[in-house]
């Protein structure tokens, strides 16, 4: 694996232990950066300990590793700019700021999820804090963001849109549309590729013909930049350059951080397509290790306080599964609540229709439905996916996420 | 020759049949073994085969005639051998047979002087009469309408039809369908509520001496004008159901039997302990072990070889004895109670008892039940224990000379050899007995027996 | 009372909303400069400018996902794809997003967005121009699905889709878009989920679907002509939400139904709407309910192919008549 300009060996370019280009920040903003990189952290590996457990179904992607592209990326945005993502996003809601419980609690389908346990791990959202999303369609957020910096524009704003997407999404068809689109539309648009150098298990030069992904937006008129996504410094002077020029002057950006996830692309994955030694060599780069040992060296934070940081963010996230754990389920009743805004110019009746009881309802209307409807319901909800064992029997197979 | 085609006998107990569908239209040739006419028995319905080759030449009973067994239904014989009646019937009859329109115009084409030209056919079975073979066909140019019942005896009509013809009390069975494929439409069943009941048999009774249970009114509802409107008063609402020929004959073999039986009534407690474990082994061997009732039914048809009175009848003043051992078990078909029988039960084994139970009552539940499998019990067994019915009586199937009753298996309070309470499955049967033909010591016996049996289970597993 | 073209009436809704809310925008392939491809948008440009009349680049996905992300932030977009079948580009962001985004964010936002097409076949444009899809969209919990047949409908319909807050598929049809119709002054928008009954009758009950309600209409005259049938033609207008009430009771004074859609038969409209009906009037039905649909295959390019390929009034004749008798 080499990558142009940055590869796990070149000490010089980034490097985010001693040689990063970028002078540290204030001692609060350091202490805030590493605070959150840290509670990004401990929150996957907590969360990847509650998916083994079983309270986290379906798909679970995990991006230890690129704690310093994401929350150095996100500090660069106001609050009042929008945030999207894909379906590797729980460290963005967190880094955005949406409290670890909600976003564990959404994690375990409950009600007081960020999403009330509509969305799960690859649909966090958080309009609050103008995250808007996580996607669970590669590409399928880069029109949307496109929409987002439409709106800013079209309604005077100097609001700007930041959406984050994989290397693999650049293959996708939306990428080259919403690229046009933004630039013919000068919208105030920054489009980040987390080139984690995998798209799921197929590796860049495997799934992309020009492997500098900055490259890939010119021909649309959107200038591309790259930087280290290990360090967090580079990561987030880039993205405040690019902010910049969308907000400011009408033109959208690509940025490409170049990092690496230490985790599967899932739970599920047993690595096949890379080798411990090419892991073990970015872990060498841990954004985080690097980030700590510098501001320590440079007398910014002690040692203690770094440790207490840390000690904060697994108390933070025992404190999220506690949360999680002890919320409510969705209530049943709501299983039909949200499909649609009813609004007085629609008859309300047949919104949607459920058919999976004798006494046919009317959607929406299932609070008034009859009693053998939510007798079904209730049953239907006792229904076990399969049981903790054969879950763990299906990820040793490599099955199921 | 012609000869007359007489109301047939298709069950032991019948003693009257309705015709609900002719098979054949008039005119039609027929050969023999084909089948001819729909005919509800007091037990089932089904399909009478011609006896004869020639052309059914006249229909003497229409669709919903209700007539005694022997009485003449129709006339076969040789082409251009027609009965001056029917050709007279025929040219009155004929109509034209086209249902084009939606039928609002209320026009019913089927009236109670339809003439052999609109005679239901089977679709499949009845051949085009032949242009000018006989008066009959050539005064029917018309092709046949179509059936508007199956060969399975369902009849065939819409939703609607259904609704209204059971809130105006109109008989499905006795109506010609006027839609696709002869389906019964509502319009169908509004003209026959305004047209009012078929007039039934008409001078036949006066000339005939008629037994009471005669006089139950025709099949079709006596006035439909009557029997739908809703009458109110202090029970508020009456909605009035018309009794199906199947739930006429019960009720009056049911009263016949209450009114002219003397009966009595045993009852003992069986401890099912051993019929439990001889189960539950069985659940291991076999996919569907044998019920309890099924090992009843064993136990009982060993213990009836035993005691041939109880195997017995009394008819006519006599007692009857039967060499079979042909059980009855009591089954609830959708509104009515139905008998089929498991014959030879003493000697077939529990596991042939309990397929051929299941498979009867299944095919009563299907409504595929026929009178072959009615007919001959010369004992029944009834069971309510699975709604949890403890014990209790039950009237005599007669002639037979008992039934049998099972209850609910229930843990209970009993005492042991030892003086021990203790609890244990127990089962109650109740044997009612017709007291002229079985005594108090003859059931009493017999019941024991039957417990016996069944507190040593190993000889009904044999 | 006005007459005018069924496109001029869609026109003439746009023009009233943009007029009447700032947050409303159309965007679309050659709607400006080119007037749009059925002449639909024809001088909103000139009137509204090109802030809120966008020409696209041809990327479907991207027009509906722009749409999507617009209305997540607080416009109003009105968005033309040119033909019902280029929207299967666009199944990604219509289903996944548009349709999803307010369940699966727990009603944190709602998409505000008509997404307007025309389909049909008529016109010899062959089988990637010609389809009829309300029924895929029908199947999509989270859309609202309209299908106008007049130029009145047209008008009202479009003016309550634009001020509804859920995305809108508003499929139009392109042999309609001449049709004249009377539309009455100062129309006030029409209510999604209320049928409205073309003609009385106590027969039979024919329900025709987009264009197809003039083809039932047709088919009903014919009916009463020829056959002294007395159809009730229905015209469900929308079928998300649809008004089945008025669907039931009319079934439940005829006891016969008949769906006319010129889509698929498999898993159609009427497949649909046939099914609802059996479950909640099956004791008023006198007939099983019958199906009229499009042919079973890609739309045909030749003229007679073509024809052949979608209903006309004779097939509502022979399937009214299939359930009172056989034919």
């Amino acid at each position: 694996m080499t990558i142009e300009n940055v590869t796990p060996d070149l000490a010089s370019e980034g490097t985010g232990v001693a040689g990063s280009p970028h002078p540290l920040p204030s001692r609060d903003t350091c202490e805030k950066v590493l605070e959150k990189m840290l509670l990004v952290r401990r929150f996957e590996e907590r969360a990847g300990e509650m998916y083994a457990k079983a309270k986290i179904g379906g798909f679970l992607h995990l991006c230890i590793g690129e704690e310093a592209t994401i929350v150095g990326a996100t500090q660069a945005l106001r609050d009042t700019d929008y945030l999207m993502s894909t379906y590797r996003e729980h460290g963005q809601a967190l880094a955005r700021g949406t409290p670890s419980a909600e976003v564990m609690a959404e994690l375990f389908g409950k009600a007081t999820g960020c999403s009330g346990g509509r969305g799960g791990s690859m649909h966090l959202f958080d309009m609050k804090r103008r995250f808007l999303g996580g996607y669970g369609i590669v590409g399928g957020n880069l029109p949307l963001a496109a929409g987002v910096a439409l709106a800013s524009d079209y309604t005077g704003t100097d609001d700007a849109t930041l959406c984050m997407f994989g290397d693999g999404a650049t293959n996708q068809g939306t990428f080259g549309e919403t690229m046009n689109f933004a630039a013919l539309w000068s919208l105030p648009v920054v489009f980040m590729v987390i080139n984690n150098q995998f798209g799921m298990g197929t590796a860049l030069e495997r799934h992309s013909a020009v492997t500098d992904l900055s490259q890939k937006s010119a021909g649309f008129g959107v200038p591309g930049a790259r930087c280290d996504g290990m360090d967090l410094l580079d990561v987030h002077a880039c993205v405040s350059t690019a902010l910049e020029k969308a907000r400011g002057d009408r033109v959208p950006q690509l940025v490409e951080a170049v990092t690496y996830r230490y985790r599967g692309h899932s739970m599920a994955d047993p690595e096949e397509y890379r080798t411990k030694e090419e892991v073990e060599k970015w872990l060498g780069r841990d954004p985080i290790a690097a980030f700590s040992k510098r501001v320590v060296e440079e007398g910014v934070l002690g040692e203690e306080e770094v440790k207490r940081l840390d000690e904060d963010a697994m108390r933070a996230v025992d404190e999220a599964v506690k949360f999680a754990d002890e919320s409510p389920f969705p209530d049943l009743s709501s299983l039909y609540d949200d499909i649609y805004v009813i609004g007085d110019q629609v008859r309300r009746p047949y919104w949607s229709t459920d058919l999976r009881s004798p006494d046919t309802h009317r959607g929406e209307e299932e609070r008034q439905a009859g009693e053998v409807a939510h007798e079904l319901a209730e049953l239907g909800s006792l229904h076990e996916p399969e049981t903790d064992e054969q879950q763990r029997e299906a990820r040793a197979r490599g099955e199921g996420g | 020759m012609a000869s007359d085609v007489l109301m047939p006998r298709l069950s032991d107990s019948m003693e009257e049949g309705t015709v609900l569908k002719w098979l054949v239209e008039a005119g039609g040739e027929v050969s023999r073994g084909q089948p001819l006419v729909e005919i509800e028995t007091d037990k089932a319905n089904m399909t009478y085969e011609a006896d004869s080759d020639g052309v059914l030449l006249e229909v003497l009973a229409q669709a919903g005639d209700t007539l005694p067994i022997g009485e003449p239904i129709a006339r076969i014989g040789q082409a251009g051998e027609a009965s001056s009646s029917a050709a007279a019937d025929a040219e009155g009859g004929a109509e034209p047979g086209e249902n084009g329109g939606p039928g609002r115009d209320g026009a019913p084409e089927v009236g109670a002087d339809a003439g052999p030209g609109q005679q239901q056919a089977h679709a499949d079975a009845a051949p085009v009469p032949e242009p000018a073979a006989t008066a009959v066909s050539a005064a029917a140019p018309e092709p046949p309408p179509p059936e508007a019942a199956g060969g399975n005896g369902r009849i065939k009509a819409s939703p609607v039809a259904r609704r209204v013809a059971g809130e105006l009390g109109v008989e499905l069975a006795q109506l010609e369908g006027t839609g696709p494929g002869g389906r019964i439409l509502k319009a169908d069943v509004e003209a026959a509520a305004i047209r009012g009941p078929v007039p039934h048999e008409e001078g036949s009774q006066e000339a005939t001496d008629e037994p009471p249970r005669e006089a139950i009114p025709p099949d079709v509802v006596t006035a439909p004008g009557v029997s739908a409107a809703p009458e109110t008063g202090a029970k508020g609402e009456v909605t009035v159901q018309e009794l199906t020929r199947l739930q006429r004959t019960v009720s009056r073999r049911m009263a016949e039997s209450k009114a002219t039986v003397p009966d009595f009534s045993l009852e003992l407690d069986v401890d099912m302990t051993l019929c439990i474990e001889l189960r539950d082994r069985l659940k291991e061997q076999v996919e569907r072990a044998p019920s309890y009732n099924d090992m009843v039914v064993k136990a009982a048809a060993l213990a009836l070889r035993e005691h041939p009175r109880v195997n017995g009848g009394y008819r006519d003043g006599r007692f009857e004895l039967y060499s079979k051992v042909n059980v009855g078990v009591a089954v609830a078909a959708r509104d009515a109670l139905v008998v089929p029988v498991v014959p030879d039960a003493d000697q077939k084994s529990l596991g042939e008892i309990s397929r051929q139970a299941r498979r009867l009552i299944e095919r009563v539940r299907d409504g595929e039940i026929t009178p072959p499998e009615l007919s001959g019990g010369t004992f029944t067994v009834s069971n309510l224990g699975m709604y949890g019915i403890e014990r209790f009586t039950a009237i005599i199937n007669t002639p037979q000379a008992a039934i049998l009753t099972v209850g609910a298996l229930e843990k209970k309070a009993t005492v042991d050899e030892r003086g021990r309470v203790v609890a244990r499955d127990m089962l109650t049967l109740t044997l009612v007995c017709d007291h002229r033909i079985l005594y108090g010591a003859d059931g009493a016996q017999f019941l024991a027996r039957v417990r016996e049996l069944l507190e040593r289970p190993l000889s009904l597993a044999l | 009372m006005p007459q005018m073209r069924y496109r001029e009436a869609l026109r003439l809704a746009l023009r009233e909303e943009m007029q009447a809310d700032e947050n409303v925008f159309l965007m679309g392939e050659d709607i400006g400069v080119f007037q749009g491809a059925f002449k639909v948008t024809q001088g909103l440009l000139q009137e509204f400018g090109e802030k809120r009349v966008r020409d696209t680049p041809i990327s479907e996905n991207t027009i509906v996902g722009m749409g999507v992300g617009a209305a997540m932030t607080g416009l109003r977009p009105v968005v033309e794809i040119m033909t019902v079948n280029f929207s299967l580009l666009a199944l990604d962001q219509i289903v996944n997003c548009a349709a999803s985004i307010r369940y699966m964010f727990g009603a944190q936002v709602s998409v505000p967005m008509v997404i307007r097409m025309p389909q049909g076949a008529g016109h010899q444009l062959g089988p990637t121009h010609s389809h009829s899809f309300e029924a895929l969209y029908l199947h999509v919990p989270g859309l609202l699905v309209a299908v106008p047949s007049t130029a009145a409908d047209a008008h009202g319909l479009l003016k309550a889709a634009i001020r509804d807050d859920n995305p809108v598929i508003f499929i139009e049809h392109e042999t309609l878009y001449g049709r004249r119709g009377e539309v009455p002054e100062n129309a006030e928008p029409i209510n999604f989920g209320e049928a409205v009954v073309r003609r009385e009758g106590s027969d039979v009950t024919i329900i025709g679907i987009s264009r197809m309600a003039e083809t039932a209409l047709k088919g009903a005259e014919q009916l009463a002509a020829e056959h002294a049938i007395e159809s009730e033609v229905i015209d469900p207008r929308t079928l998300r939400p649809l008004d089945l009430d008025t669907i039931l009771e009319s079934v439940r004074k005829t006891n016969r139904a008949v769906i006319v859609e010129e889509g698929w038969p498999h898993g159609g409209v009427g497949a649909n709407m046939a099914a609802l009906i059996q479950e909640q009037a099956f004791d008023w039905l006198d007939a099983p309910v019958a199906r009229v649909a499009g042919g079973d295959v890609p739309m045909p390019y030749s003229k007679p192919l073509e024809q052949a390929a979608f209903p006309h009034e004779e097939h509502v004749v022979s399937a009214a008549l299939s359930t009172f008798r056989d034919l």
